[in-house]
Order: C-alpha cells, then sequence, then structure tokens
C-alpha cells in the first residue's frame, strides 16, 4: 500500500513537472501530451494491476510485471537513442563554431 | 584551373613535411587543417609552404576536410583535391584526377580496387571493405559501380564542392561524400590508384572495427536535419 502511494506521489510531481515545463517552453505539446499519457498510465498500473495483467495475457506474455518491464526497455531504448541524437546535433553545432574560428583569418582577408 | 589539395592533419607532425613537398610538385597551392593537434603539425607543414587552418579542438577528419574544402572554395579553387596527411595516397595520381575533371567529370574518386594494387593492405581489412561495400549498396544505396567504399582520396569541381553538403565529422564522411555524389545530378567517375599502407600508416590510421563506429554515426546522421 506504502508503494502505490509513493508512485502515485512520484508520477503526480512527474506530471506536474511536465507541465511546468510546457508552460517554459521547453517541452512542445506532443512531448508535453505524450509525457502525460505516460504518467496517467503509470498511476492506472498502480493501482489497478490487473489491466497490466490483462495487457500481458493480449499480447502473449506471461505476467503483467514482464509486460511493463519490456515496455520501460523499449522506453529507455527510446529516450537513450534521443539522448545520442541531441548528443550528435551539439556535437555538430560545435564543429560549426571551431570551424568559423579555423576561417576567421581567411574572411577577414577576404 | 587552380588546383588545391587539402590534407586533414591530426598530429603528423613527424611526416606532414614530406606529404606537402610531395603534393606542392602537382598542385597550385596546399591547404592544411590542423585538426586540434598539440605537436608542431602546424608550424611544419605552414614552413613547408602549406596554407594552414587550425581547430581549436579536435573535430574529426571529416570536419577538417570540410573546412578545408570551404578554405580552399574562398582561396579560388577551381578543382580541390583530398588526400590523407600519412602519405598512404601517391600524389603522382593527381594529375590523373584533374585530367579527369578537364575532361568532363564533376567528382572523381581514387579506388584501390580497380587493378591498382593496394601495398601492404591487411587482408582482413580487404574483407571489412568488401562488407562495406554491401553495407553501402543496402543501406545507403549506393551504386554498385562503385568499387571503393571508403576511398578517402578524390577530386572535385569548385561547383560539386559547393553542392556536396556533407556533415559527418569523422570517419563515416567517405561513405556520405559517396552517397551524396552518387544521388545526385553530378558526373562521378573512379580510376585506380595506388595506396600503399605501412607499419606507421596502419597504426595511426582507421581499425577494421571502426566499421561498427561509422555505421553507428551513419545511423545517427540519418536522424539529423
Amino acid at each position: 500500500m506504502i508503494i502505490q502511494f509513493l508512485l502515485t506521489l512520484i508520477a503526480i510531481a512527474g506530471f506536474a513537472l511536465v507541465w511546468r515545463r510546457a508552460s517554459q517552453g521547453v517541452l512542445s505539446r506532443i512531448e508535453s501530451l505524450s509525457w502525460s499519457v505516460l504518467w496517467i498510465a503509470g498511476v492506472i498500473v498502480v493501482w489497478l494491476p490487473e489491466v497490466a495483467s490483462r495487457l500481458a495475457r493480449f499480447v502473449g506474455v506471461g505476467r503483467g510485471v514482464d509486460v511493463i518491464t519490456y515496455l520501460v526497455l523499449a522506453f529507455v531504448c527510446i529516450l537513450l537513442f534521443q539522448a545520442f541524437l541531441a548528443i550528435d546535433r551539439l556535437e555538430r553545432k560545435l564543429t560549426d563554431l571551431v570551424r568559423a574560428d579555423a576561417l576567421r583569418d581567411l574572411e577577414k582577408k577576404g | 584551373m587552380k588546383v588545391i589539395a587539402v590534407i586533414p592533419a591530426y598530429f603528423e607532425g613527424s611526416r606532414i613535411a614530406r606529404v606537402i613537398t610531395d603534393v606542392k610538385a602537382f598542385v597550385d597551392e596546399v591547404v592544411v587543417v590542423d585538426d586540434g593537434s598539440t605537436d608542431i603539425s602546424s608550424e611544419t607543414a605552414r614552413q613547408a609552404g602549406a596554407n594552414v587552418f587550425r581547430h581549436a579542438v579536435n573535430r574529426g577528419q571529416g570536419a577538417a576536410l570540410r573546412t578545408g574544402t570551404e578554405a580552399a572554395l574562398k582561396l579560388g579553387a577551381d578543382i580541390i583535391v583530398h588526400l590523407d596527411a600519412d602519405g598512404q595516397h601517391d600524389p603522382a595520381t593527381i594529375p590523373q584526377l584533374v585530367k579527369e575533371i578537364e575532361g568532363g567529370a564533376e567528382v572523381v574518386f581514387g579506388s584501390r580496387f580497380m587493378g591498382a594494387e593496394a601495398i601492404g593492405m591487411p587482408v582482413f581489412r580487404k574483407y571489412v571493405l568488401v562488407l562495406a561495400k554491401t553495407f553501402n549498396r543496402l543501406a545507403l544505396g549506393i551504386s554498385p559501380r562503385v568499387t571503393d567504399p571508403q576511398s578517402g582520396y578524390r577530386a572535385m569541381t569548385a561547383k560539386a564542392a559547393k553542392q556536396i553538403d556533407f556533415r559527418q565529422d569523422r570517419m563515416a564522411h567517405c561513405s556520405e561524400i559517396l552517397r551524396l555524389v552518387t544521388h545526385s545530378d553530378l558526373k562521378w567517375k573512379e580510376i585506380p590508384t595506388t595506396v600503399r599502407y605501412t607499419e606507421d600508416t596502419l597504426a595511426k590510421g582507421q581499425k577494421a572495427t571502426d566499421a561498427f563506429k561509422i555505421v553507428w554515426q551513419l545511423i545517427l546522421g540519418a536522424f539529423q536535419r
């Protein structure tokens, strides 16, 4: 029971943070909605675990907790890939800066 | 026609001077991009008569090549030749690359698999390059007519250099350039070229396992822009 309350509190905090970041313009509307759906789904599964069991039976995975584990794993992989993409974007911006600096003298002469 | 050679260099202080001297005999100007080395690469290259541009931090061979290409365009190049700083590319091939451009080609690649002998190439690398060719064809849609999937020795017109918007900073730029060129309306060609592998070039050059990094860089690149 305590764990259910704890997880719900975490979900509420996450939900509030999403919309705070959205109001600051950090997250887009689609991103905010996706995160919100995720947090709400989390709360539903916490209080109604049979939903996860029903989903597990539907997709052919043994237990509800297994299907949640697979979904979380897939989600973490997507997040990790997004992080790699963000790093790659930053690397490209850094290269543009380094290049502009390297060619600065040539620009002055030109 | 003003021909400018672009040579990216990273910790090449011990061998860059000889490469520049050899290349200078075949081109009007040499541009060296020191990719953040902290040795004497820049000074040595300058003393050898190259126009040197310096990256403040290391950004990779692809990034250095692009910097050098942009510099060459600003310096008024009509033809730009890319080659490595370690001396593995034979500068005597430059007149043939230029001749093909003057004959109507817009991009000419030097190929290690058209009859000219690749001296000292490890057998394992040959197999990796065969796999790379298959990957290029299946994943990137690069024409099967391309015989060398990772050629770093190439020449191009100024127009082609402006058109080829390669953005891979590190080792994947070879595949990216091949894809951009073969998917464009540019007239391209491959000619045989001799590449000389020595203990020195193999110690510092690409490893066969870098193929995995190249694939990963290409995957990330596919999701950019």
